[in-house]
């Protein structure tokens, strides 16, 4: 999952993208002022955003103004140090979807951060299953029939990914722009080999499900017909 | 406190004139009628006492003598009456003729009035000498002279009298109350715009700040100067309010924020197992973190200080001595940025401002013409005299400030980019100090700028007066 911090003071913002990348293995950007947030959200290649409302250049709520124009449904969340009702009211009528309030808990901020998301995906529970296999959210494991299969941060970065989208196609580059932030060096190999391990520990757990490549269009997590 | 009331003060003055009108009036009016009734009293008792003269007749005795014969005469049977002759002796009298009718006044010619009790009645009386001719023939006849008195109870009188004041009270009592409720109903009529304006204005509240006058008080020329003039000062009030919220709402978003990066940066560093090497680059930059907030707290907290009270005129500093030691802290930052650092002071007169103060407004011009110089750039402080003033001006030939940001630069909290200033410290506070330090000393700050020239900040102090 990728994450967009928009942030201007820069030590909130860093303290948050090092919780966030901790804590919840998401790739995360930082803006520090508006405009380049607003920017960065035309890519649309996050899966959450993360607005101050005030903001130099162009505040929060004008963000999210843009982007809900665009009928962009990615889930908005809003960190404000005012907690005037008519703004709250006003923000979410715009198309936010959740606020914080400043000073804000780290940990509910992280909470708020993996609702909104799966919520975004279609999915109210933070654990996910598929065949035999569940992925819980919180606890970042996963699970085959009980036993933990062993896996590394970004193949359960990659496999929570798929998980969210049964059966549907999902290609290397969407993989490469939701699971990496901007700084990385972007080589879809890297994806084929992670998938290609991910695989490997799947089928020694005895799974059936698997991860299928569609040549030249992507991956797709594939489940026997029945247990989907 | 006991509140009076206007119509109530209205209503009872015009009442209490017209009952003093109407007073007056019965009174002159009673008078008068009364002395008209007087008059007619006194010249019917004249009449009958002729008409008694007349009747006056030869007795046709040996001694010549006259007496009244009445049965010709219809007198009203309450009158009392008598005739003498000059000798005293009583010609004719009414059946009852009561002592005090003899006690007229006598010698004179002329008819005289009195008046008298007798058996609890008074009664007016007259009193004339006439002379009455007998059996008149051409040698002049008989020439009687004899003394007439008569007298008529004036109980009638004042009973007319006291049915005058009667009615004169009764039509003074209904005018009265006629002119009380017209005057009640027309006050109240008339007084409605300014019952409506304490209504208008009573709603006012700090959450709702409407005050529209209605019509009927601004066509009213003694409401019309009351309702602007609130209506005025409730549009200053509402300004300096929205300020001060603005004002506070500023203050807690910054606290709030500095806060937030505290708090987050300690979750952040308890979130995990970390390393010594971790926990003491955290602990570093939560320092950091308290004492950005701490300058905030101190910045907010010298303002707050500045605006209260005026400069007190014991105070008074040297301000070539404060630009020099400023410039000297500073050199090392501006050494670090590559700027060249140019002080040029005089010496001049002490201006009012306590020394803190001086050094603050000059560290803080110069601080902000380092921090937006680049590299190569050229900052420079003049303190010179000119026209009795003494003048400080901060030159800088770094980015400049937007036009559109020049009108704010003085407010609180105001950042013409606030992501930049932020890391450099700022929160927007350090004009405003320099403001509030110059406008206690009574002097001016005038900034000018041009974006990619620089900027140009000049103050003028008057000199602190000799103690």
């Amino acid at each position: 999952m990728r994450v967009l911090v928009v942030e201007d003071e820069v030590r909130l913002a860093n303290n948050i993208a090092a919780a966030l990348r901790e804590r919840c293995g998401f790739a995360v950007d930082c803006a520090e002022n508006g405009v380049d947030g607003a920017a960065l959200t035309e890519y649309r290649n996050y899966d959450l955003l993360l607005l101050d409302l005030m903001l130099p250049g162009l505040d929060g709520l004008s963000i999210v103004r843009q982007v809900r124009r665009r009928r962009d449904m990615t889930p908005i969340l809003i960190l404000t140090a005012r907690d005037e009702r008519a703004q709250v009211v006003e923000l979410l009528n715009a198309g936010a979807d959740d606020y914080l309030t400043k000073p804000f808990d780290l940990g509910e901020l992280l909470a708020r951060a993996k609702a909104l998301i799966r919520r975004g995906k279609g999915v109210s529970q933070p654990v996910l299953t598929v065949g035999r296999i569940s992925l819980n959210t919180v606890e970042q494991t996963v699970r085959c029939a009980g036993h933990l299969i062993d896996l590394s941060p970004t193949e359960y970065r990659l496999f929570e990914y798929l998980i969210f989208r049964p059966r549907a196609i999902v290609s290397a580059r969407e993989l490469l722009e939701h699971l990496y932030d901007y700084n990385w060096q972007h080589h879809s190999n890297v994806i084929e080999a992670h998938v290609s391990n991910l695989r490997k520990k799947l089928r020694a757990a005895g799974e059936q499900t698997s991860i299928a490549t569609i040549r030249g269009r992507g991956y797709r997590l594939e489940a026997p017909e029945k247990q989907l | 406190m006991k509140r009076s009331s206007l119509t109530r003060q209205l209503i009872g003055g015009v009442l209490l004139a017209e009952l003093i009108c109407a007073a007056v009036f019965s009174f002159v009016a009673v008078g008068h009628e009364m002395h008209g009734r007087r008059r007619a009293f006194d010249v019917m008792l004249r009449g009958r006492a002729d008409s008694l003269l007349g009747a006056v007749q030869d007795a046709e005795d040996p001694d010549d003598n006259v007496v009244v014969d009445p049965t010709e005469l219809v007198l009203p049977r309450q009158d009392v009456y008598a005739v003498l002759n000059p000798a005293g002796r009583v010609l004719g009298q009414s059946p009852v003729a009561p002592p005090g009718l003899l006690s007229g006044p006598s010698g004179s010619n002329r008819p005289t009035y009195f008046s008298f009790k007798a058996n609890g009645t008074w009664y007016g009386a007259i009193r004339f000498d006439g002379v009455r001719v007998i059996d008149r023939d051409d040698k002049g006849g008989l020439r009687r002279p004899v003394t007439v008195f008569y007298a008529s109870p004036t109980r009638d009188l004042w009973h007319e009298a006291v049915e005058a004041v009667r009615f004169y009270v009764a039509a003074g009592a209904l005018l009265l109350a006629i002119t009380g409720i017209a005057l009640v109903w027309f006050l109240r009529r008339r007084l409605s715009p300014l019952q409506e304006l304490a209504a208008i204005a009573g709603r006012v509240s700090v959450h709702s700040w409407e005050f529209v006058p209605p019509g009927a008080v601004l066509r009213t020329s003694e409401l019309a100067p009351i309702a602007l003039s609130i209506e005025e000062l409730l549009k200053g009030l509402r300004q300096s309010f929205e300020r001060q919220r603005q004002l506070t709402g500023d203050a807690a978003h910054e606290l709030k924020t500095s806060i937030a990066v505290l708090k987050s940066s300690l979750q952040l560093l308890s979130m995990n197992p970390r390393t010594a090497e971790q926990y003491e680059a955290g602990l570093e930059g939560l320092l950091l973190d308290t004492e950005r907030m701490e300058d905030l707290a101190s910045r907010m907290l010298a303002l707050a200080r500045l605006e209260e009270a005026p400069a007190e005129p014991s105070e008074s500093s040297d301000l070539q001595a404060a630009v020099h030691a400023v410039a000297e802290r500073l050199r090392p930052l501006a050494a670090l940025k590559q700027v060249v650092l140019e002080v040029s002071a005089e010496e001049t007169d002490k201006v009012a401002m306590q020394a803190d103060d001086a050094e603050v407004l000059c560290s803080n011009l110069l601080m902000n013409a380092l921090q937006h110089s680049a590299p190569g750039g050229h900052v420079s402080a003049t303190v010179h005299i000119h026209n009795g003033v003494t003048e400080l001006r901060v030159v800088d030939d770094g980015e400049g400030i937007p036009e559109a940001a020049l009108p704010h630069v003085f407010e609180r909290f105001y950042r013409a980019d606030r992501s930049r200033s932020r890391n450099s410290g700022g929160a927007g506070l350090g004009l405003s100090i320099c403001k509030a330090i110059i406008e206690r000393s009574n002097g001016t700050i005038h900034i000018q700028s041009a974006v990619g020239k620089g900027t140009q900040v000049w103050v003028t102090l008057p000199v602190a007066p000799t103690p």
